[in-house]
C-alpha cells in the first residue's frame, strides 16, 4: 500500500461521512427543527474525517523516508555499504529511484541489491502510516456522526474548523520569514566555524577556491566579503540609481503634473510593462547588446582596461529596470500632497515648475526617499542581470568600465555545479545570503515605516 | 508713511526676470517629457532588439537532398519500421553517416557536415511515415545544420558561404517555419532545440505555485482583514508579509535549497520544489492584493448580511469574498506573471541541468522557460543566439497575455463603490 492509496481512502471516507451526515440531518429535518442546515452537518462530518487524517499524512510522509533509509541501512545488504557518506548516499538514492520506478538501472552495482529491501521497507512503513491515517479518518467520522442531533450546532463546529484554517494560513508567512532566518543562520554558523567572522566581514580578499585535496598547498581560499559588497553597492546603489532616480522622478512629475490625462493613461501602462519584463531578459540584453557597446565606448575614450563585463553595462540596464519602480512610488507620494498646497503656491504667482520644485517635491520627499530605499533594496538583491552581465573578479575599483562582482553573482556561482554540501564554498553562499537578507530587511523596514508615516501625515 | 524698502522693479528688468523664469519652466517641462520619452524609447528598443534577433528563430532553412536509400548501408528492415519501437530502430541506424555521404556526393566535400541532429530526426520521421523510401532514391527537404542556417540568414565566411550560394543557385534551399522549435526539447545541437520541455516544466511549476499560493494567500488575507484582532501577533504577521514581498528572490531559492532539498529530501530540479519555492515568494503578493480588495468592499454589505442573520463566517464567504474576487484575481495573475519570469530561485534548487526530455510528472527533473533562456545564453555556438531571443519572445508573449488578462479583469469586473 502506498501513501497515495491511503490519501484516496481518507478522502473517500470523508466523502461517505459527509454524505451520511447529510442524509441523517435531512431525515431529522422531516420530524423536528434543526439548529444547522443539513449541509453543515455534512461539512462537519467530512471535516472531522478528513482534516486530522490529512494533517497526520502531511507530517508522516517526510518522517517515513527517514525510517525507510534507516531500516534499509540496518538490513544485511545495507551494512556492507561503503562507509564514506557521499558514496553511501548516492547508492541509497539510486536504489530509491529504481524502487519507485523513476529509473531503470543503477550506476553502482550495490544499488540493485538494495532495491528489494527498499521496496519492502517502503511497503511496510506506508502500510503503518496509511493504516493510522485511515484509523484517524474513521474515528473522526464516527465521532462527528454520533454527535449529529436536532439541537447540535454543526455550523459553529464547521466555522471553528474554518477559523483554524484561516489562522494556519496566515501563520505561513511568519513561518516563511522564520524559516529563512533559521536556515540561513544555521548554515552560516557552520560556515563561521570554518572561517572566522572577522575575516568574512572585514576581509578584502575574495577567492573561494578551496583546496581539492587536503594536502594541497597554497589554495586555502579567502572569504573576505568587502569587495563583493562594494561591487553590489557600486552597481545597484550607485550606477543604477544615477540612471533610475532622475528618469523615474521626472517621469512621475511629468505624468502627474503636465501630461494630458489621455497621455497619462497610455504612458503609465507602458512604464509598467518595463517593470513586468523578466530579469533574465534584461540580463541577456545587457550582456549581448549593451556590454559590447559600453566596452567599445570605454576604449574610444581612452580606458584601455575596459572590460566586456563592465559594472556600467549591468548598472545601466538595472537602472532601466528600476525606473518604473521609482516612478510609481514617486507618483503615489506626489498624488498624496494636498491640492491646497499646490493652489496656494500657484496663487502666489509661482510657475508650475517652481511650485513643483519648491512646494510639491519637498512635501513629497519622505515618500520619494522611502521609494528610493525600496528600489535600492531591490537593486542589490537583483540576481539575473548581474549574473549574466557582471563579472566574477572581486575587484575594489571605482572605474565603471572595469569588471566587479556582486553578492548575488557569487551566491549563484558558489551553489551551482555539483559539490558536496559541507564545503566552505557552499556554506559561504548562505553567509552571503544572510548578510543580503539582513541588509534588505533593514532597508525595507526603514522604507516601509517612512512611507507609512508620510501617508498618515496627509490623511 | 514709510513702506518696507523694496526695490522697485522697472519694466525691463522685470521682463527679463520673467523670461528667465518661463525659460526655466519650459526646460523643466521638457526634462519631464524627455524622461518619459527616454523610458518609452528603452522599452521600444529592448522589444525591437529581441524581435529583430529572435523572429528568425521561428524559421529555419531546409535543403533539398537527394538520398539513395537503396544503396545505403542503413540495414533497416521496412517491417520493423511499422512496429511500436520504430523510433528506437531508426535511432539505432547510422543516419548521420548516410547524410554526410549523400551531402558530400551532391554538393562537394565541404558539404559533408551541412546537416545536424535536426536533419537526422527529420529523416527518421519520414522513414517511419513512408518505409517504402528504403528501397528507392528520393529527394527530401531536410533542415540544415546550425552553421549553414546562420550563414544563410546572416552571412558567413568562406566555405560555408560558398555552400549557401551553391545551394541557392541550384534552388535547393528554402526557408520554412520551424515547428520543431515549439514541439521539441533542449538539445546540444542548436538546429534541433525546442522549447516544449521548458514550457511543460513552466506549466507544471506554475500550477503547483498557483494551487498553493492562491488558497493560502486568500485565506490569510481574509483572516488579517476580517477576523484578526490588532495585537502584537497580528502586527508581526503583517510586518513579515510586507517584508517578504520585498525580500530578494534569490533568498527564497536559498530557503528552498536548505529546507526542501537538504532537510525534506525532495528531488532536485523537480517542478514540485520549484513550485513550492515560487509559492512562498508569490504568496505575500497575493495577500497584499487580497487585503486591498477586501478593504474596498463597503461595510454596508457586511452590515446588511449581518442584519438578516448571517454569521460572521457566512458574511465573509458568501458576500465579501465574491465581491472582492476580481481584485484578488488581478493581484494573483500579476503575482503569477512575476513567478513565471523568475529565474534566480530556480537556479538555487538545481533547475539548471541539461534536460532533453519534457517532464512527465511533478517529481521528474525539469527546466522552465526563463532558466532555459539563461542556459542557452551561456552557449558559445552562434546558432543559440537566435534561439535564445526566440524563446524570449515566447516568454514575453506569455507575460503580455497574463498582464493583459489582469488589466481586462480589472476593467471588466472591478467595482468602484
Amino acid at each position: 500500500m502506498s501513501l497515495t492509496i491511503a490519501l484516496a481512502a481518507v478522502l473517500a471516507i470523508a466523502a461517505i461521512a459527509g454524505w451520511l451526515g447529510f442524509a441523517r440531518a435531512s431525515r431529522l429535518r422531516g420530524t423536528t427543527r434543526l439548529h444547522s442546515l443539513p449541509v453543515y452537518h455534512a461539512a462537519y462530518a467530512a471535516m472531522w474525517a478528513a482534516l486530522p487524517a490529512l494533517l497526520f499524512l502531511a507530517l508522516w510522509s517526510p518522517v517515513q523516508s527517514r525510517f525507510v533509509d534507516q531500516s534499509v541501512l540496518a538490513s544485511p545488504e545495507g551494512r556492507v555499504l561503503p562507509t564514506f557518506e557521499m558514496q553511501r548516499q548516492s547508492i541509497l538514492s539510486e536504489a530509491r529511484e529504481i524502487a519507485s520506478g523513476q529509473r531503470d538501472a543503477g550506476f553502482n552495482p550495490e544499488s540493485t541489491t538494495l532495491v528489494p529491501r527498499f521496496a519492502e521497507a517502503e511497503n511496510r512503513f506506508a502500510t503503518i502510516g496509511g493504516g493510522i491515517a485511515i484509523l484517524f479518518a474513521l474515528a473522526g467520522a464516527v465521532f462527528s456522526l454520533r454527535r449529529s442531533a436536532p439541537g447540535f450546532r454543526a455550523r459553529t463546529g464547521v466555522e471553528r474548523w474554518v477559523m483554524a484554517l484561516l489562522v494556519a494560513a496566515s501563520l505561513i508567512a511568519t513561518l516563511t520569514t522564520l524559516g529563512i532566518l533559521l536556515s540561513l543562520m544555521f548554515e552560516s554558523l557552520r560556515f563561521f566555524k570554518l572561517v572566522p567572522v572577522t575575516e568574512f566581514v572585514f576581509g578584502t580578499q575574495w577567492s573561494p577556491q578551496m583546496a581539492l585535496r587536503a594536502d594541497q598547498a597554497g589554495s586555502s581560499g579567502a572569504f573576505g566579503s568587502i569587495p563583493l559588497f562594494w561591487g553590489t553597492v557600486f552597481i545597484g546603489a550607485i550606477i543604477a540609481m544615477i540612471v533610475a532616480i532622475p528618469l523615474g522622478l521626472m517621469s512621475a512629475i511629468y505624468l502627474t503634473q503636465y501630461a494630458h490625462p489621455r497621455v497619462r493613461s497610455w504612458m503609465k501602462p507602458i512604464l509598467e510593462i518595463l517593470a513586468g519584463i523578466p530579469t533574465v531578459v534584461y540580463g541577456y540584453f545587457a550582456a549581448l547588446t549593451v556590454a559590447p557597446h559600453v566596452r567599445d565606448f570605454g576604449i574610444a575614450i581612452g580606458v584601455s582596461s575596459a572590460s566586456s563585463e563592465s559594472a556600467l553595462a549591468a548598472g545601466l540596464v538595472m537602472g532601466i529596470m528600476i525606473i518604473p519602480f521609482i516612478s510609481s512610488m514617486a507618483d503615489d507620494s506626489i498624488a498624496a500632497v494636498p491640492q491646497a498646497m499646490r493652489d496656494g503656491s500657484l496663487a502666489m504667482g509661482a510657475t508650475k515648475s517652481e511650485t513643483i520644485r519648491k512646494v510639491v517635491l519637498p512635501a513629497a520627499l519622505p515618500g520619494v526617499v522611502g521609494g528610493v530605499l525600496l528600489a535600492v533594496s531591490r537593486a542589490i538583491g537583483e540576481t539575473m542581470i548581474v549574473v549574466m552581465a557582471a563579472g566574477l573578479a572581486a575587484n575594489m575599483t571605482a572605474n565603471p568600465f572595469a569588471s566587479v562582482t556582486t553578492v548575488t553573482t557569487q551566491i549563484v556561482q558558489l551553489l551551482t555545479g555539483d559539490q558536496e554540501f559541507d564545503s566552505a564554498k557552499t556554506l559561504a553562499a548562505f553567509a552571503l545570503g544572510l548578510a543580503l537578507f539582513l541588509i534588505t530587511l533593514v532597508l525595507n523596514l526603514i522604507a516601509l515605516t517612512v512611507v507609512r508615516r508620510y501617508r498618515e501625515a496627509y490623511e | 508713511m514709510s513702506s518696507v524698502a523694496h526695490p522697485q522693479r522697472t519694466g525691463a528688468s522685470n521682463d527679463a526676470r520673467l523670461r528667465k523664469r518661463y525659460a526655466a519652466e519650459r526646460r523643466f517641462h521638457f526634462a519631464g517629457l524627455f524622461a518619459v520619452g527616454l523610458s518609452a524609447l528603452f522599452l521600444v528598443f529592448l522589444l525591437s532588439n529581441m524581435a529583430w534577433k529572435g523572429l528568425g528563430g521561428f524559421t529555419h532553412y531546409e535543403a533539398a537532398m537527394p538520398i539513395d536509400f537503396a544503396r545505403s548501408d542503413l540495414m533497416l528492415d521496412p517491417a520493423t519500421l511499422k512496429g511500436p519501437d520504430a523510433s528506437e530502430v531508426v535511432a539505432g541506424a547510422d543516419v548521420e553517416g548516410l547524410l554526410s555521404k549523400s551531402a558530400g556526393a551532391a554538393f562537394g566535400p565541404d558539404a559533408a557536415e551541412m546537416f545536424g541532429a535536426a536533419a537526422q530526426r527529420s529523416v527518421g520521421r519520414q522513414l517511419i511515415r513512408d518505409p517504402g523510401l528504403l528501397g528507392r532514391r528520393a529527394k527530401l527537404w531536410l533542415p540544415v545544420g546550425s552553421k549553414v542556417d546562420v550563414a544563410a540568414k546572416q552571412g558567413g565566411d568562406g566555405a560555408i558561404q560558398q555552400l549557401v550560394h551553391q545551394l541557392r543557385a541550384k534552388n535547393a534551399l528554402r526557408r520554412t517555419v520551424n515547428i520543431d522549435f515549439l514541439t521539441e526539447s533542449d538539445a546540444t545541437d542548436p538546429s534541433a532545440v525546442g522549447i516544449w520541455g521548458a514550457l511543460k516544466g513552466t506549466f507544471l511549476t506554475i500550477m503547483v505555485t498557483m494551487l498553493l499560493a492562491f488558497p493560502i494567500g486568500v485565506l490569510s488575507a481574509v483572516y488579517l482583514e476580517e477576523f484578526a484582532r490588532r495585537n502584537r501577533w497580528t502586527d508581526a504577521i503583517e510586518v513579515s508579509i510586507n517584508n517578504l514581498a520585498a525580500v530578494p528572490s534569490i533568498i527564497f531559492g536559498l530557503l528552498g535549497l536548505a529546507v526542501f532539498l537538504n532537510f525534506m529530501d525532495l528531488p532536485r530540479s523537480a517542478p514540485l520544489v520549484g513550485g513550492l519555492t515560487l509559492a512562498l515568494m508569490t504568496m505575500p503578493v497575493i495577500v497584499i492584493a487580497g487585503r486591498n480588495a477586501i478593504t474596498s468592499v463597503p461595510p454596508s454589505i457586511r452590515d446588511a448580511a449581518l442584519g438578516v442573520g448571517a454569521s460572521k463566517m457566512q458574511v465573509v464567504f458568501h458576500h465579501v469574498l465574491p465581491l472582492a474576487l476580481p481584485g484578488i484575481l488581478t493581484g494573483t495573475i500579476i503575482g503569477m506573471a512575476r513567478a513565471l519570469g523568475e529565474t534566480a530561485p530556480l537556479l538555487m534548487i538545481g533547475m539548471r541541468a541539461f534536460i532533453a526530455a519534457p517532464p512527465s510528472g511533478l517529481t521528474n527533473p525539469a527546466t522552465v522557460l526563463p532558466v532555459q533562456i539563461f542556459l542557452w545564453s551561456d552557449e558559445v555556438d552562434r546558432g543559440f543566439v537566435e534561439k535564445t531571443s526566440a524563446a524570449i519572445i515566447v516568454l514575453l508573449l506569455f507575460m503580455l497575455l497574463m498582464n493583459g488578462l489582469a488589466i481586462y479583469l480589472r476593467n471588466r469586473f472591478e467595482q468602484r463603490w
